[in-house]
């Protein structure tokens, strides 16, 4: 397979590991690195092993030694930066998440389409072997029909990270809801939701949230509790927070008519009357040994491998725009003080008046 | 060696996460006095301030190896907290991330208990002032060291790191006698800075600050002239046209604010410890139209050795520093506005990862803590 040629825009914290997973992946070669903060893009640039940096974004674009740019940038900025490199015939690797709201995320998905580049968010984190192992006992009828869905998600992330403490180029832009889109629920909790999608094979159907702003700086949540349902009978809720001392936990429980399963940490855990999953009924099973791989090195190889062989990448703007839709009508409920319906994606975005 | 230290880290891994604490104390036991003995230095002991978490410290008992040749072990008796750098750390804020557990802290004055082995010079008993951690003992060495003259008390002496670093600031400036002067923050180093500038002639002198909670201390004899909070009043700045302005805070807002307090031709001195990028300023209208010269200012770039006419050594500024308190030049007891117990540090703490009030100086008092030690000592032999 021939190797994809990509540019990091973008060389804070994250874009930092994206970078060098996507170089691990071998399915990428690095073509160069551009972020507005020279200093960081030229670190960034010297660690991958002294490859090009560019000027601007628009130089990264017009190379004809690019074919794709991997945008590890400020949530605000991936509409504007998505639709220039579609313009320019450039395949687009977002970070989560594909934008802040449902529109930008629509508009993102059109001009790729009109374009004919792929497009992809990273939700990697479906690569993970436990998620994996989670969605195959889930498709082998283990736990019957779902009937509840669970999160707890809580962590502490210290003031320092909302202004960038943890990144080589601090910007305050994680602390403003205008340019985030929110706060730990799409900064952090977006990834369960769109691996708990990915699991289930069920969408948010129905959110009504409650969040607030306790201690961190700006004006984005640090703790929020979202009553929902999943597809038509399944009924869950998610309690997360990112003031949570000393006692963090992260943990996805999923049951139904015929079993249990419960995502941590360490590994899984589920429960079935069936024989399922290669395991025996009626028991408690634990599984916390999984192969150490790379989530985001595997993101890539698969997006590679699609766009080679002319599929559509296995997470598509469509499943961002799915995770924004659940995320942003989780907002908007506490704004309207009622519950909120999630829009179905193939009623908002694939009709076909609504494509520009 | 290093193999060795490799299979104990590989044991150590192995280890439940539980049982760790415990194995590690036991092994540092025996570490230290496996250094201490060869070396033929004592074990000493003390209890220091630790930040344990973000925004949490706690005070502990900790073990170190005795002075060394030059060196001093110091039985502190008050120690300064430098609110911007140690409030950086308990916040993990940019340039200032660190691992805990973390030992905060450079800015003591105490009393010398015994001196390294070979140690001309310098007597037990002798006062002296430098940088040290926030603990009850520790050691202080000779680069870092100075005798505190008679009569400053150590709750002046223990400004000495504090008062480097804004006395090198102060000799960037250039300031002359007469100069129109304003410098942006009111926290300790902005007083300081204040107080300093003063002291070398400065005046009239305006202090700048996001809000009027710190004016009180701002304005004390020896403080500044005017007070200027930016809180509801943002286009006071444009009136203030200092001469010289002296950024006290190390931030891109703060340095904005600096420049636009200067006067067209005017000079900005960057003190603070800057943790963050500067973007989307408009240079033309801000510094260059204005004929701006910016200095740098920061303790990071002061020498230690090989001083010019206009670059002091550390040693030079800490030595003038401590003249001045002499002298009664210089007054800094009146900034303090916390003076705590040790044991209190996680309540210190906590008000300044909550932005710090109204405080401005805030000093451990090591003797408190000796005192409480010796009445408990005196309630345990009495019952």
């Amino acid at each position: 397979m021939k190797q994809m040629r990509v540019a990091v825009v973008g060389a804070g914290g994250i874009a930092q590991r994206n970078a060098s997973e996507t170089a691990r992946s071998g399915a990428a070669v690095i073509a160069g690195v551009y972020d507005v903060n020279a200093r960081a893009a030229r670190e960034l640039a010297r660690s991958l092993g002294g490859t090009r940096v560019f000027s601007s974004y628009r130089e990264a674009l017009e190379s004809a030694d690019v074919e794709a740019v991997l945008l590890s940038t400020p949530h605000h900025v991936h509409k504007s930066m998505t639709i220039e490199a579609a313009a320019a015939g450039k395949h687009v690797m977002v970070e989560k998440p594909i934008a802040t709201t449902t529109e930008d995320a629509e508009e993102m998905i059109h001009r790729c389409r009109q374009a004919g580049v792929a497009l992809t968010v990273n939700y990697s984190f479906r690569y993970l072997p436990k998620v994996r192992r989670a969605r195959e006992i889930v498709e082998s009828g283990a736990l019957g029909e779902i009937a509840g869905v669970q999160v707890v998600s809580h962590q502490f992330k210290d003031p320092g990270y909302w202004m960038g403490g943890r990144s080589n180029s601090p910007d305050d832009w994680r602390s403003s809801r205008a340019k985030c889109g929110g706060g730990f629920l799409i900064m952090n909790v977006c990834h369960t939701i769109d691996y708990l999608y990915y699991i289930t094979g069920l969408r948010g159907t129905r959110v009504y949230s409650e969040y607030a702003t306790v201690a961190s700086p700006g004006d984005v949540e640090d703790v929020v509790s979202v009553t929902c349902r999943w597809g038509e009978r399944a009924v869950g809720s998610i309690s997360a927070s990112s003031v949570m001392r000393g006692a963090d936990v992260s943990e996805e429980r999923i049951w139904g008519t015929k079993g249990t399963l419960v995502l941590d940490t360490g590994g899984l855990s589920f429960y079935s009357t069936r024989p399922a999953g290669g395991k025996k009924p009626g028991r408690l099973h634990r599984e916390a040994k999984f192969p150490e791989v790379s989530w985001t090195a595997e993101w890539v190889r698969r997006f590679v491998a699609d766009v080679r062989a002319g599929r559509d990448p296995e997470i598509s703007g469509r499943a961002g725009w799915e995770n924004v839709a659940f995320i942003t009508a989780a907002y908007g409920s506490l704004e309207a003080g009622r519950p909120l319906d999630v829009p179905s994606y193939s009623a908002s975005v694939e009709t076909p008046e609504l494509v520009s | 060696m290093s193999q060795l230290l490799d299979v104990a880290g590989a044991l150590y891994t192995r280890i439940p996460p539980t049982h760790r604490p415990r194995v590690k104390r036991v092994a540092n036991y025996f570490l230290l006095r496996g250094a201490a003995l060869p070396a033929r230095r004592p074990v000493c002991h003390g209890r220091r301030v630790v930040f344990v978490d973000f925004e949490s410290a706690d005070l502990e008992a900790y073990e170190f190896i005795g002075p060394a040749k030059g060196e001093a072990l110091v039985r502190a008796r008050r120690s300064l907290v430098s609110p911007g750098t140690e409030t950086a750390v308990l916040r993990g804020l940019p340039g200032a991330r660190r691992s805990f557990p973390y030992v905060p802290g450079y800015s003591v004055c105490g009393r010398v208990e015994r001196v390294g082995r070979g140690t001309r010079g310098l007597e037990p008993g002798t006062l002296v002032a430098g940088r040290m951690a926030h603990a009850s003992h520790g050691i202080m060495t000779p680069a870092s060291m100075f005798v505190v003259p008679d009569g400053v008390p150590p709750e002046e002496a223990c400004f000495i790191e504090l008062g480097i670093i804004v006395l090198q600031g102060i000799r960037k400036s250039r300031i002359r006698p007469g100069t129109r002067l304003a410098v942006v923050g009111q926290g300790l180093i902005g007083q300081l800075a204040v107080r300093l500038a003063r002291a070398a002639g400065a005046g009239p002198i305006v202090a700048v600050a996001s809000s009027l909670r710190r004016m009180a201390s701002a304005m004390k004899p020896g403080g500044a002239d005017q007070f200027v909070a930016l809180e509801g009043e943002p286009d006071a700045v444009g009136g203030i046209s200092a001469e010289i302005v002296i950024e006290a805070v190390g931030s891109s807002r703060a340095i904005t604010t600096a420049m636009e307090a200067a006067r067209e031709g005017g000079t900005v001195v960057l003190l603070g410890s800057s943790r963050d990028l500067g973007r989307n300023l408009d240079w033309w209208e801000i510094a260059q139209r204005r004929r701006l010269t910016l200095v740098g200012a920061h303790i990071g770039a002061l020498p230690s050795a090989d001083a010019s006419a206009g670059r002091w050594t550390y040693r030079q500024e800490g030595c003038l520093f401590l003249d001045l308190l002499a002298a009664n030049r210089l007054t800094v007891s009146d900034l303090v506005t916390w003076r705590a117990s040790p044991a209190e540090c996680n309540r210190v703490y906590e008000v300044l990862a909550e932005g710090g009030g109204e405080h401005v100086g805030i000093v451990f008092d090591w003797d408190h803590l000796a005192a409480e030690a010796a009445g408990n000592r005196g309630s345990r032999n009495a019952s």
